[in-house]
C-alpha cells in the first residue's frame, strides 16, 4: 500500500492525534484525508449521495494539508454530513501548491452508520509535516 | 515516584507549589500549581512545561496558575489560570480554549430517586430524542443569518425572548446568559456555516447531560445545598456539560490565524505557537474578545435550549408541567472563558481555560439569592464516578484571580481508553451499576470511561482544603447520554 496511517497513543490526552505517511505529496494527502474519515464515521457505512468540490492553493504542502482537513471539518458541520471517500489531486506550480478535491458522502444517520468523534477542529500543536527521501509523512493533533 | 519535570518546584503549602522564574528563560512572573503531593506527582511533563510558557507572556501577573485538575492543553494547561493587566498585557485564544464557553448547568427537580427509577429507561431514551448529540447533530431551533446574530449578542436572552426557558433562569446564569461586548461583525461566516444548526446540540468528547442523584449522605453544608435548592433526599438533578461546539471551534481557529501574524507585527515571541496572542487593546485583540464574546453567548444560548429541551422530556415521562416538577435552574457556569475583573492591580483580563470562576459571598457578580454562600461551582467527573457542586469563597478571589477546578481532568490518552476498553461492555457494566447509558458512539463512550480520568473526589478535597471552593454536595450518576 502506497500509503498508511496509525492513530497515536501518547500525545494529545484529551484529544486525538494521527501519523500519515505516503509515497507522495498526493499519497500523504490521501493517508490524513482517510484518518481524518475514519476519525469522523466508519466510512463504509456511508453512502455517496452527498458531493462537494474544493479547490485550495497555498504557499507550501504544510498549508494546503491543514486547510484542506480543516474544510473537511468545516463541511462535516456547515452541511450536516460524514463522509465516504475524496478524490484527491494535488500539484506544485512554481512556488504554490494546489488541491483539486471531491469530497463524497452522505448526511448524518445515526440509524445506519457507525459514527464516531465528533472532531472539533484541526490544530497546530505539534503539527509537522516533512520530506525524507520520496516519503512523506504528516503528524496531526485533532480537537475532539 | 518523581515529577514529569526537571524544573524545580517549591512547596508553599500542602496544596500549593510554585515554580520560581528562575527555571525558564523569559517568565515574567512565577507559575503556581494547585495540587496534593499525589495530584502534583501524577500530572503529566505538559501542565509544567505549558504553565511556564504562560508565565512568560506580557503583562501577565502576579502568578500564571493551574489547577489540581490540570493537564496537557493546547498552548495553555487545561485548568489554567492568567490574568493580564488590561492596559500592557495580552488575549490569547489558547487562554481561553477552542470550544469557547463550554461550560456546566445544573437543574434542580422535586422528583427522588423512587419517583424516576421505574421510569429511567423511557426518560433517557425520551431526552436522547429531544437533545441531539454526536458527530453533525443539528438542533431543531432554525435561525436565519439575523437570528443567529441575535443568538450571539443575546445569549440566553434571545431563548427566553423566543420561549425556551424561564425568566428567572437568566439571574441563575453566569452574566445573566449575555455578555455585552459581543459584535458579530468580527466573526467569520466560516464560523457562522458551522454554527447555525447546532443551537441545542451536544456535541461529543466529553460532553454529556446526566441524570443524577443528590442523597444525604453526601451533602457536605446542608445549609448551602438548601440555599442552592438541593434537599439531599434522594433528589434527581440534571447536569449538561457542552459550550458553542463548532461555532465557538473556528472562532478560535480565525484569530489564533490572524495573531500568529500580528504578533510580528508588534513584536511578541510565544515559547508556543497555540500561545498566539495580540496586545488586548489593539485591533485585533479588541475584534477577537467580541467575536470570542459571541460565541460565549451562543453557548450560554445552547445550554438554554437544551434545558428547555430536558424540561419538555421531563414533563413528557412523569405527566406533569417542568414547573409542578420544580426544574429550576441551580447555576450556569463557563469554563473556558476570558474577562475583564476588577483586582488589587487594577483591571485585569482574566483568561479561564478548564477553570470555573468562584466569587465569594457578597461578590456585586453573584447573584442575589447566592449572596450570603457564594458563587455556585459545579464540576463534572467521569460519567461512572460523581460530579460536584461547590462554593467560591474570598479566599479564591484574592489567590486565584477568583478561579478553581472545572472537573476530573484526564489521565488516559483518547487512543489508549479505546484501545483498553470497549464501549458495550462499559455501557453493560454500568447498567448492572445503576447507570444507564444512551450513546451514538460506543468508541467515543470507551473513550470516556472512568479510568481515564482522574478521581474527582481528590481534585475536589484538593480546592477545598486550599479555601479556593467550598464543596457542597457530590451528585451520583443515574443515567448519561453522550455523543
Amino acid at each position: 500500500m502506497a500509503y498508511s496511517f496509525r492513530f497515536l497513543d501518547d500525545i494529545a490526552l484529551a484529544d486525538l492525534a494521527f501519523e500519515a505517511e505516503g509515497d507522495s505529496i498526493e499519497e500523504l494527502f490521501r493517508s490524513a484525508t482517510q484518518a481524518l474519515l475514519e476519525t469522523l464515521a466508519d466510512p463504509g457505512t456511508v453512502a455517496t449521495n452527498w458531493e462537494r468540490r474544493v479547490m485550495k492553493v497555498e504557499e507550501d504542502p504544510a498549508a494546503l494539508l491543514f486547510e484542506w482537513l480543516s474544510d473537511i471539518v468545516y463541511w462535516k458541520d456547515a452541511a450536516g454530513v460524514v463522509f465516504h471517500d475524496a478524490e484527491i489531486s494535488v500539484t506544485q506550480e512554481g512556488p504554490t501548491w494546489g488541491l483539486v478535491a471531491v469530497l463524497r458522502g452522505a448526511s448524518v444517520d445515526q440509524m445506519t452508520q457507525t459514527l464516531h468523534n465528533d472532531v472539533k477542529g484541526i490544530t497546530k500543536h505539534l503539527y509537522d509535516v516533512k520530506q525524507e527521501g520520496a516519503r512523506w509523512s504528516a503528524r496531526v493533533v485533532i480537537d475532539v | 515516584m518523581t515529577l514529569k519535570t526537571e524544573m524545580q518546584v517549591n512547596r508553599i503549602t500542602n496544596e500549593v507549589w510554585e515554580i520560581p522564574v528562575t527555571e525558564k528563560p523569559g517568565m515574567v512572573v512565577p507559575a503556581r500549581i494547585y495540587a496534593t503531593p499525589a495530584i502534583l506527582h501524577s500530572m503529566d511533563r505538559g501542565v509544567f512545561d505549558q504553565v511556564t510558557n504562560v508565565a512568560c507572556l506580557p503583562g501577565i501577573t502576579r502568578h500564571a496558575l493551574c489547577m489540581p485538575d490540570g493537564h496537557w492543553g493546547y498552548g495553555f494547561p487545561i485548568g489554567g489560570v492568567a490574568a493580564f493587566d488590561v492596559a500592557t498585557g495580552v488575549i490569547s485564544p489558547g487562554g481561553v480554549g477552542y470550544d469557547v464557553n463550554c461550560g456546566m448547568r445544573l437543574i434542580r427537580t422535586d422528583l427522588t430517586l423512587e419517583d424516576v427509577q421505574p421510569k429511567l429507561d423511557r426518560l433517557m431514551t425520551e431526552l436522547f430524542r429531544r437533545v441531539p448529540a454526536g458527530v453533525g447533530a443539528s438542533g431543531f431551533v432554525r435561525l436565519n443569518r439575523d437570528a443567529f446574530d441575535s443568538v450571539m449578542t443575546r445569549g440566553a436572552r434571545w431563548c427566553i425572548e423566543e420561549g425556551y426557558g424561564w425568566h428567572r433562569d437568566l439571574a441563575r446564569i453566569e452574566e445573566g446568559g449575555c455578555i455585552a461586548a459581543a459584535d458579530p461583525s468580527t466573526v467569520s461566516d466560516h464560523a457562522v456555516g458551522r454554527g447555525i444548526n447546532q443551537l441545542g446540540t451536544l456535541g461529543s468528547g466529553n460532553h454529556y447531560l446526566e441524570v443524577q442523584v443528590v442523597s444525604n449522605d453526601r451533602i457536605f453544608d446542608s445549609e448551602t445545598a438548601a440555599a442552592l435548592g438541593l434537599t439531599g433526599q434522594d433528589q434527581i438533578v440534571v447536569m449538561v456539560h457542552c459550550g458553542s461546539r463548532g461555532f465557538g471551534h473556528q472562532v478560535a481557529s480565525d484569530y489564533l490565524k490572524i495573531f500568529e501574524k500580528a504578533m510580528r507585527r508588534y513584536g511578541i515571541t510565544v515559547k508556543d505557537q497555540q500561545l498566539a496572542c495580540a496586545p488586548f487593546r489593539s485591533p485585533e485583540g479588541q475584534d477577537y474578545f467580541a467575536a470570542m464574546n459571541c460565541a460565549a453567548n451562543t453557548a450560554f444560548a445552547n445550554r438554554q435550549v437544551i434545558t428547555h429541551q430536558i424540561r419538555a422530556a421531563f414533563a413528557h415521562v412523569f405527566g406533569l408541567s417542568a414547573e409542578e416538577l420544580g426544574m429550576e435552574l441551580v447555576y450556569d457556569v463557563a469554563h473556558n472563558i476570558a474577562k475583564v475583573e476588577r483586582y488589587p492591580e487594577g483591571e485585569l483580563l482574566v483568561h479561564r481555560k478548564g477553570s470555573t470562576r468562584a466569587f465569594g459571598p457578597g461578590s456585586p457578580d453573584v447573584p442575589r439569592d447566592f449572596q450570603k454562600i457564594g458563587q455556585p461551582v459545579i464540576c463534572g467527573g467521569s460519567m461512572e464516578t460523581g460530579s460536584y457542586v461547590l462554593v467560591g469563597t474570598d479566599r479564591a478571589v484574592q489567590e486565584t484571580f477568583g478561579s478553581t477546578m472545572h472537573g476530573a481532568g484526564r489521565t488516559m490518552s483518547r487512543a489508549q481508553a479505546k484501545k483498553s476498553i470497549r464501549g458495550e461492555q462499559l455501557q453493560q457494566d454500568m447498567k448492572r451499576r445503576g447507570i444507564l447509558v444512551k450513546a451514538v458512539s460506543m468508541s467515543g463512550l470507551a473513550e470516556e470511561a472512568g479510568v481515564a480520568y482522574k478521581n474527582i473526589s481528590e481534585v475536589v478535597d484538593t480546592v477545598d482544603r486550599a479555601g479556593i471552593t467550598k464543596k457542597v454536595a457530590e451528585l451520583r450518576p443515574i443515567g448519561n447520554i453522550k455523543g
